[in-house]
């Protein structure tokens, strides 16, 4: 008994197969800058892994049953604080790009409370609304934010002669974020979160406190978010509303829902599949809503689970085959 | 005393579900709460362990007041309880369903969990190990990996005990613990009641089936959010106040 594993996850099976995955993902990226030198696969390359980070988050916060529908605007709190610092008062990036992250935190944990007395659609509504009010005050306050044309001319972290730096710098940060979430997820703390998500009166009676966690949580995801943003925009030198509105939001969760809510890998799967591979057939760019659209179809009827339970699913699918002939025989 | 209750009292709008009710807990008994359908037994509960909170009315636990606290706080101070419907984390495994509840003890800083230092791996294994005693126990041992959601109803309703005995509690509090339970999982269920009690937990256990009499020492009946008789199990049987309430009026025993 003493030999069995401490599995506070599913099985201990998926986790290993998770681990495969991640650490051949991250070799292959390290390598992409020595066989490809098109800065425009660089670049797709570089807004992936900012959006992974981003998705990431946002599937942490989902696994405690909360549905924020404002990620991409804490993504914007993160890049417009950040920037502005930079630009106006002349500081590092290096610097303000954790002060923007801890910014967007500080606002998680401050709407966490009111927050965390809703559920459900209740909470996606009042968030939809926050995030654009967000992205309301930023348009407001035009003189200091460049309004609705975005903000441009961010001092950047390593100049804009190569983007080689930078996307080692993403690559680094999107591995040790995602690693961060990764060990949250399966301690103590994400089987509380994943409980409250569950059933939240069967976790009140075991003494979890649904509200700290929950508030805990919706930090932890804006301060990716808001380190995500941060960083972009010290890497893209301007930044626009059109970046975090609600339709980026959407977006965001879109990666989530194809990739799969229910599996850690989820997000980075479905933004690998959703956002980069479009990019590679930019010619049909106007039909890329409806075939997203359509992708979202075939992933809701015939893989509910999302991208990354497709290779499962296909073996089950095989087996079922396989015992079903060895039956008839 | 473990539990005592005074003049507790609920509305909802202009309907008492629970009115003035009077009742105590003696440490190291079971407690029947008997009553028909609707009579405010899972009120009592959900008001007991701070679901929702009393309009008027004192509850105190070991001579503390306890009155609107919530449920965690509850929980933390040892009062452990289960669910009449849905009574676990559905897509946990069993195993993982007792772990998930053992919260009570000082769990490990965030450094610890983070870094997954000595200190937390044996923090949890430690949690492991006495959550697989109490699968044992309880009977469930053999389906510890298995999905909550998958299990027969009676196991599910077992394994609801179960987690509420991971958070180690002085008093334990049974919601229709036997309902939908086929024989022999009554008599295992009735078997882990006595054990419990017999490892010094108080219980207050509500039922209307009337076999879970035999186990109580003492039964307090409510009708309509309000106490109608109490006294030993014996006495409840012969208390023509709690026939009527049963049965209704046209079947007087006097008749």
């Amino acid at each position: 008994m003493s030999n069995e594993r401490i599995s506070t996850n599913i099985s201990s099976w998926n986790r290993n197969y998770q681990f495969i995955i991640y650490a051949a993902l991250i070799v292959v990226l390290a390598l992409i800058p020595v066989f490809i030198s098109s800065p425009f696969i660089i670049h797709i390359c570089i807004l992936t892994l900012v959006y992974i980070i981003a998705t990431t988050s946002l599937r942490l916060v989902m696994t405690s049953g909360q549905f924020p529908l404002a990620h991409a605007a804490f993504m914007g709190i993160g890049a417009y604080s950040s920037a502005m610092l930079s630009k106006y008062w002349g500081w590092s990036p290096w610097l303000t790009i954790p002060i923007g992250a801890i910014l967007a935190m500080g606002l998680g944990v401050f709407i966490g409370f009111p927050f965390s007395k809703l559920r459900t659609f209740y909470y996606a509504m009042v968030s939809v609304f926050f995030g654009a009010g967000i992205v309301q005050v930023i348009v407001a306050f035009g003189k200091y934010t460049g309004g609705s044309g975005g903000l441009a001319g961010i001092p950047t972290l390593f100049g804009a002669a190569s983007k080689i730096p930078y996307f080692y710098f993403f690559l680094a940060l999107a591995v040790v974020s995602v690693l961060i979430m990764y060990r949250l997820e399966f301690s103590r703390f994400g089987l509380n979160l994943k409980a409250i998500d569950q059933s939240y009166l069967v976790a009140g009676s075991i003494g979890i406190n649904e509200a700290r966690n929950r508030v805990i949580v919706l930090g932890i995801g804006c301060f990716f978010a808001g380190l995500a943003g941060a960083a972009y925009s010290a890497y893209n030198m301007g930044i626009s509303p059109t970046n975090i509105d609600m339709t980026a939001t959407l977006w965001l969760v879109l990666y989530v829902v194809v990739g799969g809510m229910g599996n850690f890998a989820g997000p980075i799967i479905g933004t690998i599949f959703l956002y980069m591979v479009p990019q590679f057939y930019r010619g049909l760019k106007e039909y890329t809503p409806f075939l997203t659209a359509a992708l979202l179809f075939i992933v809701i009827f015939f893989i509910p689970k999302g991208i990354v339970s497709l290779p499962k699913l296909i073996w089950q699918k095989l087996k079922g085959r396989k015992t079903k002939r060895e039956i008839s025989q | 005393m473990i539990l005592e209750v005074e003049g507790l009292t609920k509305q909802f709008g202009g309907l008492a579900a629970v009115s003035d009710l009077k009742f105590n807990v003696i440490e190291g008994e079971i407690l029947g709460l008997i009553g028909p359908n609707g009579a405010g037994k899972s009120t009592v509960f959900n008001l007991l362990t701070g679901v929702i909170t009393p309009t008027k009315g004192k509850v105190s636990y070991k001579g503390k007041n306890i009155t609107g606290k919530r449920q965690h706080e509850v929980a933390k101070l040892g009062i452990g309880r289960t669910f009449q419907l849905n009574p676990l984390f559905p897509n946990f495994t069993v195993l993982q369903n007792v772990v998930a509840s053992f919260q009570l003890r000082p769990s490990s800083g965030f450094s610890d969990t983070f870094f997954n230092t000595k200190k937390y791996r044996d923090h949890e294994k430690h949690i492991q190990e006495q959550s697989l005693e109490i699968l044992k126990m309880v009977g469930l041992y053999k389906v510890r990996n298995e999905l909550a959601n998958s299990q027969p109803h009676g196991y599910q309703k077992m394994l609801g005990i179960a987690r509420a005995l991971a958070v180690k509690p002085d008093l334990l509090l049974l919601d229709e613990p036997i309902a939908g339970m086929n024989p022999d999982e009554i008599d295992n269920t009735l078997e882990v009641i006595q054990k419990t009690q017999a490892s010094g937990v108080s219980i207050v256990l509500v039922e209307h089936n009337m076999r879970i009499m035999e186990l109580c020492n003492r039964v307090v009946v409510i009708n309509f959010g309000q106490k109608i008789a109490e006294g030993t199990p014996k006495e409840i049987r012969e208390n023509k106040e709690v026939v009527r309430a049963y049965l209704g009026g046209a079947y007087d025993t006097e008749r």
